[in-house]
């Protein structure tokens, strides 16, 4: 009686090509179910969740940045963007609390907004301060969600290398 | 891909055409999986509505209020409740705010706007669910992310 090893070959039989058809087989019929499944079940489009938050005129005061960006703001009008913000002077003669304020106006290419130069002037705060989280934009009435969810997108930045996490959306007023 | 069984080899599927069968579904698979979703996106009635496309792939929370707003009409978990061309100049829309009074145990709102309305409509609607007491709001766009 000869001993048989773990795939029925006997211990002193010369190696034999094995048949590995029938298992491929079965892989290519579940990968074929499985496609079928995911074909039949699911469709295109994906969400995606812009967690918002709303500016209100009820809403305390946030306390002071520590860092040299103290606030971003970003105004949307028509296809119009303009970037405002506020620096911690680094004049050596300059008091620790004074500021000042600098606005960028980025008009509208080809009738919509200039997101390339809204990313570069974006990417020129975060480098300045990269603990500045806070951004707030302000649409207009006429603006889309397309273009609000555009600018947000810029804003956030990448989801490797975010530029401002927190985004306020204020204007709310009228 | 066949093998005849001319010269004594058994007939059946050539192992070499196989292998490349299998690669080839495994990345099929892979794409459907990363591309494809199974949550559906709700639609008005009258089926004209596109949301916006984001870079964002944060993935949608279950248990929401889904407030729906169409070109044509603001839907609360796919109940119409007042006509876009009906909505007060006031930021609060009394039509919108009741039923959500009666839905604040749900805490988070998912707010699915066309693509095409302007924010002096949607500002209503987010004011509104805010001052119903909802301070969880995120706003759902058509993922563009690619592989």
């Amino acid at each position: 009686m000869s001993r048989r090893g773990l795939f029925g070959r006997s211990a002193g039989e010369p190696a034999a090509e094995a048949d590995v058809r029938p298992t491929l087989l079965g892989v290519v019929t579940l990968m074929f179910l499985l496609l079928f499944f995911l074909l039949t079940t699911s469709s295109g489009q994906r969400l995606g969740v812009l967690d918002l938050r709303l500016g209100s005129p009820s809403d305390l005061a946030p306390l002071p940045h520590a860092g040299l960006v103290k606030d971003v703001a970003v105004t949307l009008s028509g296809s119009t963007l303009t970037v405002v913000y506020t620096l911690q002077s680094t004049d050596i003669s300059a008091a620790s609390t004074t500021v000042e304020q600098r606005q960028k106006d980025l008009p509208g290419v080809a009738g919509r907004p200039d997101l390339a130069g809204l990313l570069a002037a974006l990417e020129e705060l975060h480098a300045i301060d990269p603990s500045q989280e806070r951004a707030s934009l302000a649409p207009d009435d006429a603006v889309t969600p397309e273009t609000i969810i555009a600018v947000m997108d810029v804003l956030h930045g990448p989801e490797a290398a975010p530029l401002f996490s927190k985004i306020a959306l204020t204007g709310s007023a009228g | 891909m066949f093998r005849g069984d001319a010269g004594g080899i058994t007939p059946g599927l050539d192992v070499g055409a196989l292998a490349p069968l299998v690669d080839m579904m495994t990345l099929m698979l892979v794409f459907l999986l990363r591309s494809y979703s199974t949550e559906s996106a709700p639609m008005p009635p009258e089926g004209r509505f596109e949301l916006a496309g984001t870079t964002s792939e944060a993935a949608r929370s279950t248990g929401s209020v889904v407030v729906l707003v169409s070109k044509d009409a603001v839907y609360i978990d796919g109940r119409r409740v007042i006509a876009v061309n009906y909505l007060p100049e006031e930021l609060l829309v009394r039509e919108i705010y009741d039923p959500l009074l009666l839905m604040r145990g749900k805490k988070r709102i998912e707010v699915h706007a066309d693509r095409a309305i302007p924010w002096g409509v949607l500002k209503r609607v987010l004011h509104t669910a805010r001052t119903a007491g909802f301070e969880d709001l995120s706003l759902v766009a058509a993922s563009t992310s690619s592989l």
